[in-house]
């Protein structure tokens, strides 16, 4: 009911801001880009309160419960994907002066087909990472009001539309500020006062020593199974079953009916559902190394995704341009880097803590909820309530605010990039191209919404670490070579996104239908960035070189490299580039 | 300014290679810790076992010193990346 009240909190001041921000929304330059000149740590924050999304909020910690100490490759990668972007990408982009990445392709290679491929990327990549932001919705009102799933997808699907249709970038900097800040206080004020209450981390075998997870001194208790479950028995055990005692030898496996009620003795070692590998602590602790996710194959391949991936997800990018200038871009961008690791110091609290203190959620299978049930488990009564509630909000903002951020993305590009081509040339008035933003906001969360129907299974992290490998194998190598190479042509930008993003999504697939293989090479189809990046880079730069055609790229350089304030600039003749 | 274009664009493919070499710099910083981590990791499973306030020593490795390495090197770049600009500034209004 708390938990309730403080969702309902989140959503409605967001939803009102939204609405009180369409009095400040004028123009079509103020839907897609809140206006500009804001300082660097306002800004700073509100590119990491754009950023923080379910994956942060839910995803680390759960494939923290579930793979352990490797898990946390993720928080770093997320963080140092900021230090690529500052590194190339930053303060040049911010000079050139466009607002979007399909601006930005057409701009500096000078071809309109380019723009139209940028933008067929930019709702994959949206698309790929709004799956896991509607996922989370449906864990947490699950968590909260004990909904089915797809009711926390629908839910927050047209919450989300309804706030970005009437509100634009929900127009103002401040309100994605404020939401970083309430992400952080939700992350890491139930995480201290936990660990303040246990007295640190309890010292149990199952999170150090060789036992796998166990139920705590009083059995353990799960009530009302949210979805049917095949689990499997680690050990022979004697166990009650919606009141009846049930007995199972070690390693057999059980299909339990959504509803079903589950009493383990105390310290019995917990079944786990199908797709979790059980760990024993030292196993857990193990940072690198084994197969699936900790093998080291797939750790660089994420890194590379994460790294590289950053500077191409769309709903990022657009928010440099509240910067004044490339100065002001960098110093933003090394703010960033702060509050990121202010925030991910956080998430590893709850991984932890509930591979002791939460076990059942390996039976269930929703390790993704830790963060959400952990204090109500952890620290039965009201404060474990409050807290809990304290994390569901937070949660929600994480959701509410990255979701947002895309879909004015995807609006943004659906309105402006694609629509105006299907219907040839701009349809004038301001009115009619408002409409079509807002009608195509609504287009464009359908897709996703049912795409999160079935993504239930899938963790969080790999949902998303999906739209990191395809924004690393299409965007990272266009701006990086854009930017700092003369050669580069629009063929050679253009084939080198297609095949980075074929063999990206064509791997992807391929590992979905064969379930998952996690065995050697087997990774690289669940994560493939350490092979399609390079790829990418490769053949945009080899088509460039023996393409004929090479463009004078003189005025593109000075656009992005000068200095402003030299009167070398057309940007500092006071011309800004509106779309 | 028009006399100042010729050599406005030889001092400014310098600036950009100046840049781009301070990033690739901050760049080969970045991966001579990052990039070797997890290698390093793998190669001293005994760290699995230390723990540390009685959560594994690994645990504190990711969590705790490497993002404010990133801040650290992202500062030092911004730093660098600004005192060419300046300088170049300071070439064309000359």
């Amino acid at each position: 009911m708390i938990a309730l009240l403080a969702v309902g909190a989140v959503t409605f001041g967001t939803l009102g801001i939204g609405a009180w921000g369409v009095r400040l929304v004028r123009t079509t330059s103020d839907l897609l880009v809140a206006s500009r000149a804001v300082t660097a740590w306002w800004n700073a924050a509100a590119i990491s309160g754009e950023y923080l999304s379910a994956a942060s909020f839910l995803g680390i910690a759960g494939l923290e419960m579930q793979i352990g100490v490797a898990a946390l490759w993720q928080s770093l990668g997320f963080t140092a994907g900021y230090l690529a972007l500052l590194l190339f990408v930053a303060a040049p982009l911010r000079r050139f002066g466009s607002y979007t990445i399909p601006d930005f392709a057409e701009a500096r290679l000078r071809s309109p087909r380019l723009r139209l491929l940028a933008a067929g990327i930019v709702l994959v990549i949206g698309g790929f990472y709004l799956v896991p932001q509607l996922k989370g919705a449906g864990l947490a009102l699950n968590v909260v009001v004990g909904s089915p799933y797809w009711v926390g997808v629908a839910v927050v699907g047209a919450i989300v539309t309804i706030n970005v249709a009437i509100g634009g970038m929900r127009g103002i900097t401040y309100v994605q500020a404020f939401q970083f800040w309430v992400k952080v206080f939700a992350i890491s004020v139930p995480a201290i006062l936990l660990l303040i209450h246990l007295g640190g981390l309890p010292e149990r075998a199952a999170l150090f020593g060789r036992s796998l997870p166990r139920a705590g001194d009083h059995g353990l208790v799960v009530r009302r199974l949210p979805v049917s479950e095949t689990v499997q028995f680690p050990a022979a055990e004697r166990f009650e079953l919606n009141g009846r005692t049930v007995l199972v030898r070690a390693g057999e496996k059980l299909h339990l009916s959504a509803g079903s009620d589950l009493r383990l003795p105390a310290h019995a070692l917990v079944p786990y559902a199908t797709g979790i590998t059980p760990e024993r602590g030292t196993t857990w602790a193990r940072p690198v190394g084994g197969p699936g996710q900790a093998a080291p194959l797939f750790v660089y391949s994420l890194l590379i995704a994460t790294f590289l991936g950053t500077m191409g997800l769309p709903h990022i990018l657009v928010r440099f341009y509240t910067n004044p200038d490339g100065h002001a871009a960098r110093h933003t961008t090394v703010r960033v880097l702060a509050l990121l690791s202010l925030f991910y110091l956080f998430p590893a609290v709850y991984g932890a803590l509930g591979r002791v203190l939460t076990p059942q959620l390996y039976l269930t299978g929703q390790t993704d909820d830790v963060v959400l049930t952990l204090p109500r488990l952890a620290w039965p009564g009201t404060v474990g309530t409050l807290l809990t509630a304290v994390t569901c909000a937070g949660a929600f903002a994480a959701f509410l605010s990255t979701s947002s951020g895309l879909l004015v993305s995807l609006a943004g590009t659906i309105s402006h990039d694609v629509w105006p081509r299907v219907r040839h040339g701009m349809s004038g008035s301001v009115a009619v191209r408002r409409r079509q933003f807002r009608s195509a906001a609504a287009g464009g969360m359908v897709i996703p919404c049912v795409l999160a129907l079935f993504a239930r299974e899938v963790d969080i992290s790999i949902l998303v670490g999906w739209a990191f490998a395809i924004a690393a194998s299409t965007f990272c190598p266009m701006f990086v070579l854009g930017i700092w190479w003369t050669r580069l042509t629009a063929r050679g930008a253009a084939a080198g996104m297609t095949l980075g993003m074929l063999v990206a999504t064509a791997a992807i697939f391929t590992g979905l239908a064969l379930g998952e293989p996690t065995a050697g090479a087997g990774v690289l189809l669940e994560q493939p960035a350490v092979v399609s990046v390079p790829l990418a880079f490769l053949v945009m730069i080899g088509v460039s070189l023996r393409d004929p055609r090479r463009l004078d790229t003189t005025d593109e350089m000075l656009a992005l490299h000068a200095p402003e304030g030299l009167g070398l600039r057309l940007a500092d003749q006071d011309l800004e580039v509106v779309g | 300014m028009a006399e100042a274009t010729a050599h406005g664009q030889v001092y400014l493919r310098r600036l950009r290679r100046a840049q781009l070499t301070l990033s690739l710099a901050a760049l080969v910083a970045f991966g001579a810790v990052f990039g070797v981590l997890p290698i390093a990791l793998d190669l001293l499973p005994r760290l699995q076992r230390v723990r540390l306030f009685t959560v594994p020593l690994t645990l504190w490795i990711l969590v705790v010193p490497i993002p404010p390495l990133f801040v650290a090197i992202g500062w030092l770049y911004a730093r660098r990346a600004d005192a060419l600009d300046d300088a170049f500034r300071d070439v064309v209004e000359r």
